[in-house]
């Protein structure tokens, strides 16, 4: 702990008005009000969803679009990640948890024991797919993730994989760069 | 002090050292692999090579020489003109970084050292970012060389900086090059693994990934930890180190150059005596006993409790019957809080200075490396402060045998060892004692009599400063939080002493320095710069 870490921190102190609270509760009902009434304002941000979705008026490009991440498979069937954590340091939000260990096959040294990203925290951003030097994470077109416990949407290596197996047909696995002993 | 021309740029510099030193001393980033201070020079790895101007055979007229000369065993002399960016030898030093990167597998994305591998940074800074090569890379194997460390000869740059280390500084020589060529490849003998008790240092030395520490294999990313300086509580030397951690905790500890006591290398103790910090069974709450066993109770009421179970046992008076046990592993800002508060509270109590580890012999190696055989980092430093108190003290086994006869009431003992340290008779000769208070990291047979049990922190959670065995003060930072419910030492010693906010070691040394001036000024080792290794 250096001098530069501890940061002493005192309450704010709140004026007359702010402690009064009515004044910031008029500003809110106000703009729910506006919004309530003013035909063009609903017309303009409401859709009706699921009838009319990014989907069916085909504004999803499947080749850029970023959705849901998966974790492609070589052409063995293993998992392609080899654990160099690259999306994990480019993520701006640190929501890709790995664990590496050595992997169990011969061609390969390390590979991820444990895969986790917590699609809650996750922006969408797409630099882990920017980052990674064996195009083994990818963004797919898939978009309507839900779940009922947030727990649920910590997505581990095997429904990631899962993700792979489903998407694949869609949108196929780039060829990946080359990266050992090329 | 010689003053020599590098680039152009005067510098003065020590007398005798290498021109590659005076100018990484000078802040300079010259490429280097073979060379490092603390070993001899070898000139090997022809990276660090420059232009000087030598007298011309006939003229005797001064003028850069033809050819060029390795700095690193080029030592200094007065009026010496250098330069180092001049194209032919930036066009050397791409060359050789070419031919270092022949065989080199393009696997930084797998491997440990990449984000602090120098033929990363060099193929960066002085190399070029292709590869000429069209034949089949030679590979290498990869070998086990010992219980602690793995070799990746395939990335190996072969600057032989690890079997100088084990021929020079530890004396052992359990490795050599094998075979000729472009198969030339690093090995140990057979029968002989890598298994002396500085054989980390290896890892550290290695400016490529070649030398791996097992532990650390395929854990973090470097790139991914922070530093603090620290303290090795591992022996009585005091080994300066680097504790890399994050959100995780620690993952490795590296040496920090110390000229007055470790130089650039530090033991294996102190390279892995750092895993207590992570053991399961770690004390996390303070306990006090009622009726039924010992109970959890909350920090905040802790003090009273503390005090109050003092003055029923003790009643008034001066507290003769009190004895108050201060463990060498506490840093000398806790040991001098808590003596204080104590004698503030009962000025007859007597002040021991707890068990002293001591396993085996001091064993030094050829060039001056000390491993001491006391494991504890600050004996010293407590004596110090037990004898600055005076009054009433006495050593660990006579209060020990006073113990047994029952001449203590209360007692608080503090441990905070790594390793267990409550043997039979001390639990014998504590269980004679009333109200017995026990500071400890995990727990021991002293819970089965203890009265109040308050969980400690490890020194890697703690700030403050231990005294080696020469004397010397030196201060570490904390690291990483205490464990979930423990309060870190110093703390609750702050708090127990009726101090409010954040404890700070410094302040606590500025407090104390007005009793014992030699706590006024802390020896913090210099920093050594990233490029210069």
């Amino acid at each position: 702990m250096r001098d530069e870490d501890v940061i002493e921190l005192r309450e704010p102190e709140l004026s007359a008005a702010e402690r009064l609270y009515l004044p910031q509760i008029w500003d809110g009902v106000k703009c729910t009000v506006r919004h309530m009434f003013s035909i063009k304002l609903r017309n303009e941000t409401v859709r009706q969803y699921p009838e009319d979705s990014r989907d069916t008026r085909g504004e999803v490009r499947v080749a850029n679009y970023r959705g849901v991440h998966r974790l492609n498979k070589d052409p063995d069937g293993r998992v392609a990640c080899v654990a160099c954590l690259m999306c994990a340091t480019a993520c701006p939000v640190n929501c890709i948890h790995i664990e590496a260990g050595e992997s169990p096959w011969p061609d390969r040294e390390k590979y991820p024991v444990k895969f986790d990203i917590d699609e809650l925290r996750c922006i969408y951003c797409g630099m882990c797919e920017e980052a990674c030097p064996v195009d083994a994470i990818e963004l797919t077109p898939q978009h309507d993730l839900v779940g009922r416990t947030r727990d649920e949407m910590i997505f581990d290596k095997e429904k990631l994989l899962h993700i792979y197996e489903e998407t694949k047909a869609l949108k196929p696995r780039k060829n990946p760069a080359i990266t050992g002993y090329g | 002090m010689p003053t020599i021309i590098i680039d152009g740029q005067e510098i003065k510099c020590r007398k005798g050292i290498p021109v590659l030193q005076a100018a990484l001393d000078a802040g300079m980033n010259i490429p280097h692999y073979c060379y490092h201070p603390g070993l001899s020079v070898v000139a090997s790895c022809r990276l660090c090579l420059m232009e000087m101007k030598m007298p011309h055979p006939q003229t005797r007229e001064l003028g850069w020489d033809p050819k060029l000369f390795p700095a690193c065993q080029t030592p200094v002399k007065r009026g010496m003109e250098v330069r180092f960016n001049s194209e032919k030898v930036r066009e050397s030093q791409r060359h050789l970084m070419e031919y270092y990167l022949l065989n080199h597998p393009l696997d930084c994305p797998v491997c440990d050292k990449a984000g602090e591998c120098n033929l990363q940074d060099y193929a960066e800074q002085f190399g070029s970012a292709t590869s000429r090569m069209v034949e089949q890379k030679q590979k290498n194997p990869k070998k086990d060389i010992g219980p602690h460390t793995l070799l990746y000869s395939d990335r190996c740059v072969l600057c032989k900086r690890c079997i100088r280390f084990v021929a020079e500084i530890t004396g052992t020589g359990e490795m050599a090059v094998v075979n000729r060529g472009s198969r030339n490849e690093i090995d140990v003998f057979p029968g002989m693994p890598l298994d002396n008790p500085l054989q980390g240092n290896v890892v550290d030395l290695c400016p490529v990934g070649a030398l791996l520490d097992k532990s650390f294999l395929y854990k973090q990313r470097v790139w991914l930890l922070r530093t603090t300086k620290s303290v090795s509580p591992a022996d009585s030397r005091g080994q300066t180190i680097f504790i890399d951690h994050n959100e995780n905790g620690i993952h490795r500890i590296r040496p920090r150059y110390n000229e007055r006591v470790n130089e650039w290398w530090i033991s294996d103790e102190a390279r892995f005596g750092w895993h207590h910090v992570q053991r399961e069974e770690r004390l996390d709450q303070p306990r006090v006993r009622n009726s039924d066993g010992l109970r959890p109770e909350r920090w905040e009421e802790l003090p009273q409790v503390l005090r109050q179970r003092m003055q029923t046992t003790l009643g008034e008076g001066g507290g003769s019957e009190l004895a108050l046990i201060l463990s060498p592993m506490m840093s000398c800002e806790e040991a001098w809080l808590l003596a204080k508060h104590i004698r503030e509270m009962a000025p007859e109590a007597t002040l021991v200075l707890g068990h002293v580890p001591i396993v085996g012999e001091d064993r030094t190696f050829p060039k001056g490396f000390v491993i001491k055989a006391e494991k504890c980092p600050n004996r010293r430093g407590v004596e110090t402060i037990i004898e600055h108190f005076g009054g009433n003290t006495s050593t660990w086994s006579d209060f020990l045998a006073q113990a047994v006869e029952g001449k203590f009431k209360a007692a608080c003992v503090v441990g905070g060892y790594t390793e267990e340290w409550v043997t039979k008779e001390v639990a014998a000769a504590l269980a004679k004692v009333e109200l017995l208070v026990v500071h400890d990291l995990f727990p021991s047979a002293l819970d089965e009599t203890a009265a109040i049990q308050i969980p400690s922190a490890t020194w890697a959670e703690r700030e403050g400063t231990f005294m080696n065995c020469d004397g010397l003060i030196q201060p570490f930072e904390r690291a990483i939080p205490p464990l979930e419910g423990v309060k870190a030492d110093g703390q609750f010693f702050y708090e127990l002493a009726g101090e409010t906010g954040l404890y700070r070691a410094k302040k606590v040394r500025e407090m104390m320095a007005a009793e014992l001036p030699q706590f006024a000024e802390v020896f913090i080792p210099c920093d050594v710069p990233r490029h210069a290794h």
